[in-house]
């Protein structure tokens, strides 16, 4: 049995891959990868990699479009599929969506629902296809970035990049935070391991005006978008985590920005 | 089609991303493959005091915060490595010698790698767990490295490489690296210091020739002990383990035990109930006989001999499979000491001896004649025969080395010889040490470990940790006794000290009712309080009152200290409570579970001043019917500490009729009601073998007078049954607000087949008749079990009755279906521990539940739910509560004998500088009969003493008492014993003449000599309480 963080994490600062408690795994993405989308894009956090393809604005089903919801602008649907060779073990999975996969796409849908700009695209839809191809935590995380940067390939509308992030305590943190020896950091950006083990929540945050060249100088303003936590911890300790997370999102969006440059200049 | 994934060399962190990969299977056999990543990074300090460069490039946690670095600069050195060392060991060095690691005396400044703790935790938890406590001890200055995370060190596994290759050039790397990296950072700092030479430990040949090539300095463990001072001291301390696996290849030894089933056999045949799989325990009374308990049959399998229990030590959990029934025998009918049979077996000459020896041979072969002997008592039951070990129990045991088993040379001095160490435990079986001081250890009190037992090793092999100091000096025996029940005796650590009330004693309830202490507190400090406890009772937990209501009913009231307010959870000082788990009450010594301050001053509800408690609060009508009960957090002032004859002349004095008098009398009014109403609803009334020892400086008087049997005051009872009030009521309260988490206490129905033994003796000897369908039936079955003439046959009876049932545990709510909460003994349907917070644990947990049932808010408004954990934590807790409390009742009554056995030991000696002959003529009563030999418990020590063979004194015998004279009697003498009747006549070979004989039977009433007597011959050093039967006393 390997190692585990809340063990050896207090005694040398590090995490189980040697990370400290504030950095990133490494981040890579691309966009456009897809050309027979409107907009696609690939992301690995890690080793969690995820590819995403948005398909519209169009016009939707019939049926849909004809209802109330459609009229006052576009509809967001979101289908998120995990590979069954994603995690370690190999899973059958028979055609519909399992719970875990469609607890992210409820998730996605109602946050980029509510960020874009749907109110351009009256009775349409707009369809992004989320596949995770290999999991190893913050997956909810690495769904919202790919999507961002599909949806930013697609050239929809949305007031700034929504990114996300995911942040946890190293320890059980079960009980309240105790000032004088607090022996528990936040992580940032958890991995499958660490995931399975600590407590933790995702975060995810958008600038409200798009920045940028165009953007203004010094401090933009973030704020929360979504935020989701299923694991069981001291409410003491809520503030902590989401500093740092919030924190995390505002480098994920530098490195975001900096994709979607570089994909413009090639 | 473009590959999706970027190029890595085009990302510059990349280069420093690299990944682990490894197989591993689950539980149930399939293969995963892991892919974990790996960052690798060059600020990883070394943690050298001596280096200049890695401060700069510390790591700070979250708060800014940088760990202090561990390696001290001055290390201390050998006469190899004079400039001083730190030591890097490998795996195998930890498997084999953490017991020198922890030693205080050498291994400082070790760099412990994260591959070796990953190993180590692979290959043993508890080592694992033990090395982590040790680096977070700062004395010892353990650092662990993350050699894996750091880019100079990491190593890839190659090719053809094997992991343990690859790990132990990870260490080698790890050490060569350090070595060059102290030097830079000295030449850089131009400073001339020393610089320590970097020490990889490891056992593996192929790793120490390696590491001369790379240049690395590599010792294995024993050379490097070698080495130090006080190195024969240190060398026995490796495991033997290791000697073994070396000798594994070259001679072997002839096999003496079958081999194990392999794993997926044992896992077959569990799944198709072929094989059962159980704990196993063994008799105190044969060493050769054991037994499991399974879940497929209602009475336990018998395992006799060292062929069948196959390597099995008492308690652990093992695969057997039945034998076929031919081979089914009766249990045994004898005494069979290890000590006695196996005296003359020599520790070296393994090769010659076979497992079963000739004497062991015939004490089984006369069972089997037993089996198929002519009388239905005797019927053959299934046995069965070991196949596999689950998992091994082994412990520290506690011993002393045999004297008969050290060469003859013990004086020729550090000699590396083979001892047998005979364990306190009679149940394990002696243990094979090899040690270079046995002339020193000899006579005193050891402690040693098991650390394998082949196949071809007729018994463990173990090695020596540390010597408690010499057999019989208080210090060495206390310490025994605590090591063997697994007692937590070291004082409290800092971190808890730091947990008390910074006020100290002089803490008070705050004066202003604005203060927050008094928030949720009800002030009941004009009540008349008073509490009876045993005389000289210091931690005072409960305070009892009563008064009349102005309706004519009674307010009583139970007001219990309140702990919960001073140990919050989950601080240091509630983690280690929960690791006691209980104080642990000696004759002459209390364990104390909570600190000094807090049990004695803080929470004990002294007298004359302002206390927290946690009352309940019941309103009664003058029949003791309970109209309301009502629970609150409180203040209170006691009146009174009285002791319990205080008490009882204080209320028998009809002259006093002052308030708390009036008071008192009410308590005791009710409490005989409450009684009457208990037992009619069917409690069980006990009984155990207990004596008290009332500890006086007298050194003039009869060191026996201390010893006293207990008595029971009607003011006894009286709190008894207050207690018994307030636990129940707590218990249902609890379990309405948490039906899934409360804790709570319950005795389970003994199954009927446990009391045949006694319902067929008892039906045999007197005719009479034990129903035991329910706890009211039995209870009162047992008030009639009396007989005229011997007044203590009831209570032997009671005491028998009660070993027949199941121990009472601790359990959370959610554990067992309502039904099964029933208290037998007290025939209640719920029941709790709620009175004791100061020296239990499970009661500080009520209390936390019971705070959070009625609401209360605590001082700063939040305690709201943190006393309740988790069902599956409160499932551990429960577990480790369970296994205090019974080491403390065991450690408890191990006190208590020794004690006794000292007094007499005092006596005798007292009484022979007299002239006079030594021993004590008591009463005693026969409990067990053997085929060789009875059990007889003695009531006023309060000891059952084993009366063997030739401790039977014959009518017209002359008074040899010594042991070595008795010895020599037992061949002489022939037993004539009939199991179905339970009688056991002795007589002299060739005299069956009935006045020459003694008659034994069961439940008999016999006179008796009790004596502390030192075996003399070969079992030197040892002592025993000797009972010997004078004479019956019936006619």
């Amino acid at each position: 049995m390997p190692l585990d963080t809340s063990t050896t994490y207090p005694l040398t600062r590090l995490r189980l891959d040697g990370r400290r408690w504030n950095e990133l795994r490494l981040l890579q993405a691309q966009i456009s990868t897809n050309a027979a989308s409107s907009g696609s894009s690939y992301l690995s956090m890690g080793n969690t990699s995820i590819m995403c393809s948005v398909h519209g604005p169009a016009e939707g089903r019939r049926g849909e479009s004809s209802g109330s919801a459609g009229s006052s602008g576009a509809v967001v649907d979101v289908n998120v599929n995990i590979a069954g060779f994603a995690g370690v073990d190999r899973k059958r999975r028979g055609g519909g969506s399992d719970k875990t996969s469609s607890r992210i796409a409820v998730i996605l849908r109602s946050t980029f629902q509510s960020h874009l700009h749907t109110y351009l695209y009256p009775h349409s839809t707009i369809s992004i296809h989320v596949s995770v191809i290999s999991a190893d935590g913050s997956i909810l995380a690495a769904a919202i970035n790919a999507c961002t940067l599909a949806l930013v390939d697609a050239g929809i509308p949305m007031p700034g990049l929504l990114t996300g992030c995911t942040a946890g305590m190293s320890g059980s943190a079960s009980t309240p935070k105790d000032p004088r020896h607090d022996e528990l950091d936040p992580l940032l950006d958890l991995s499958l391991p660490e995931e399975q083990e600590l407590p933790f929540l995702t975060v995810g945050t958008t600038t409200v005006l798009p920045v940028g060249e165009n953007g203004m100088d010094g401090e933009e303003e973030t704020s929360v978008a979504l935020l989701n936590m299923d694991s069981k911890l001291h409410s003491t300790y809520i503030e902590t985590m989401l500093a740092v997370g919030i924190d995390g999102c505002s480098q994920i969006r530098e490195l975001l920005e900096g994709v979607i440059k570089g994909s413009n200049r090639a | 089609m473009k590959s999706l994934r970027r190029d890595v060399s085009s990302n510059p962190q990349a280069a420093n991303v690299t990944s682990k990969v490894f197989v591993r299977s689950t539980k149930s056999g399939k293969v995963q493959k892991i892919v974990r990543e790996l960052y690798l990074r060059q600020d990883i300090p070394c943690s050298s005091k001596l280096c200049s460069l890695c401060p700069s490039i510390a790591p700070a946690d979250a708060n800014g915060n940088i760990a202090p670095f561990v390696l001290s600069d001055r290390p201390a050195g050998t006469k190899a490595f004079p400039r001083g060392h730190y030591l890097v060991p490998d795996t195998n060095a930890l498997l084999n010698g953490m017991d020198l690691f922890e030693h205080t005396g050498a291994f400082y400044d070790v760099i412990i790698l994260q591959t070796v703790l990953e190993e180590l935790r692979n290959q043993s938890l508890p080592l694992y767990n033990r090395l982590l406590s040790l680096i977070k001890t700062d004395e010892k200055r353990f650092y662990l490295f993350f050699n894996e995370f750091r880019l100079e060190t990491h190593v890839r596994r190659g090719p053809e490489e094997s992991i343990n290759d690859r790990n132990d050039r990870a260490v080698r790397i790890v050490a060569s690296w350090y070595s060059e990296h102290l030097k830079a950072s000295s030449q850089k700092s131009k400073k001339e210091k020393s610089i320590p030479a970097i020490v990889v430990i490891t056992d593996d040949k192929d790793s120490l020739r390696k590491a001369k090539e790379e240049n690395v300095s590599a010792l294995s463990l024993s050379d490097y002990v070698s080495g130090l001072e006080d190195s024969a001291k240190l060398l026995d301390m490796i495991s033997e383990a290791r000697e073994a696996r070396d000798a594994k290849g070259s001679v072997r030894g002839q096999m003496f035990y079958p081999e194990y089933y392999s794993m997926s056999k044992i896992q077959t045949g569990l799944r198709a109930a072929n094989l059962h799989q159980g704990v196993y325990n063994v008799s105190p009374y044969n060493y050769l006989e054991g037994s499991v308990n399974v879940p497929a049959f209602d009475k336990p399998l018998l395992i006799l001999g060292r062929d069948n229990s196959n390597r099995a030590i008492a308690g652990d959990i093992v695969v057997i499979e039945v034998l076929p029934q031919d081979q089914w025998k009766s249990p045994s009918t004898k005494i069979v000491d290890e000590e006695a049979v196996t005296r003359n077996d020599n520790p070296d000459t393994e090769e010659t001896e076979a497992v079963v020896t000739d004497r062991e041979r015939k004490a089984l072969q006369e069972e089997v004649k037993k089996a198929h002997g002519k009388h239905s008592e005797g019927k053959p039951q299934p046995t069965a025969k070991v196949v596999g070990v689950i998992k091994r129990n082994w412990r520290q045991y506690v011993g002393h080395v045999d004297s008969g088993s050290t060469g003859s040379q013990v004086a020729s001095g550090r000699r590396q010889q083979t001892v047998f160490v005979l364990p306190m435990d009679k149940k394990v079986p002696k243990i094979r040490v090899r040690t270079r001081q046995a002339a020193d250890l000899l006579g005193h009190r050891i402690l040693v470990t098991i650390d394998a037992w082949d196949r071809d090793s007729r018994y463990p092999s173990g090695h020596f940790i540390r010597s408690l100091g010499e057999l019989e000096t208080k210090g060495a025996e206390t310490e025994a006794l605590l090591l063997e029940y697994d007692v937590q005796y070291k004082p409290f650590p800092k971190s808890v000290l730091d947990c008390l009330p910074s006020e100290g004693h002089d803490w008070k309830v705050p004066v202003s009712k604005e203060d927050k202490g008094w928030n949720g507190r009800r002030d009941l400090r004009d009540l008349l309080i008073c509490s009876i406890d045993p005389p000289g009772c210091q931690d005072i937990d409960d305070a009892l009152h009563a008064r009349l209501l102005p309706n004519g009913n009674f307010e009583v009231g139970v007001h219990i200290a309140d702990v919960s307010h001073f140990v919050k959870p989950h601080n240091p000082m509630d983690l280690e409570a929960s690791v006691r788990g209980s104080t642990v009450y000696l004759v002459d010594k209390r364990i104390d579970m909570l600190p000094h301050l807090l049990g004695t001053d803080l929470c004990s509800l002294k007298p004359y001043v302002e206390r927290y408690a946690f009352s309940v609060l019941w309103e009664v009508t003058p029949n003791a019917e309970i109209v309301s009960s009502d629970f609150t957090k409180s203040v209170i002032r006691s009146r009174e500490a009285f002791s319990y004859e205080q008490a009882q002349l204080r209320i028998d004095d009809a002259s006093q009729k002052d308030e708390l008098t009036e008071s008192m009398r009410n308590l005791l009014k009710f409490s005989k009601i409450l009684r009457q109403k208990r037992y009619d609803a069917g409690a069980l009334n006990l009984a155990s073998p207990e004596v008290r020892i009332e500890a006086d400086a007298d050194e003039v008087g009869d060191p026996l007078a201390d010893v006293k049997t207990k008595a029971s005051l009607a003011t006894n009872s009286l709190v008894e049954e207050f207690m018994l009030l307030a636990n129940i009521t707590v218990a249902s309260k609890i379990f309405q607000s948490f039906s899934q988490t409360a804790l709570l206490r319950r005795h389970a129905t003994p199954p009927p087949q446990n009391f045949e033994d006694l319902i067929n003796q008892l039906s045999k000897k007197r005719n009479m008749e034990l129903d035991v369908s329910s706890s009211g039936a039995l209870a009162s079955s047992l008030d009639k079990c009396v007989d005229p003439k011997n007044p203590f046959f009831n209570t032997l009876v009671r005491i028998l009755a009660t070993r027949c049932m199941t121990s009472a545990e601790y359990f959370c709510a959610g554990a067992h279906a309502e039904s099964e909460f029933r208290h037998y003994g007290l025939a209640s349907p719920i029941y709790t521990h709620f009175t004791s917070p100061i020296r239990r644990y499970a009661d500080l947990l009520v209390h936390r539940q019971l705070a959070s049932a009625i609401g209360y808010e605590g001082e700063d408004g939040h305690a709201g739910l943190e006393g309740v954990a988790t069902r599956s934590k409160l499932d551990d807790i429960c577990r480790n509560i369970n296994y205090r409390h019974r080491n403390a009742q065991f450690a408890g009554r191990a006190s208590i004998e020794y004690y006794v056995g000292q007094a007499l030991k005092a006596r005798g000696e007292k009484m022979a500088a007299g002239g006079t002959d030594q021993g004590v003529d008591e009463e005693g009563y026969v409990m067990r009969v053997f085929e060789n030999g009875a059990v007889v418990f003695v009531p006023r020590f309060g000891i059952e003493g084993v009366v063997r063979l030739e401790d039977f004194v014959l009518p017209g015998e002359a008074g040899a008492w010594s042991v070595t004279q008795r010895r020599e009697l037992a061949p002489h003498r022939t037993t004539d014993f009939d199991p179905e009747e339970y009688t056991l006549r002795v007589e002299e070979k060739g005299h069956p003449e009935k006045e020459r004989g003694v008659f034994v039977e069961l439940f008999q009433k016999v006179k008796v000599n009790v004596s502390s007597v030192k075996e003399e011959g070969r079992g030197a050093g040892k002592r025993r309480v000797r009972v010997l039967i004078t004479g019956s006393s019936d006619e």
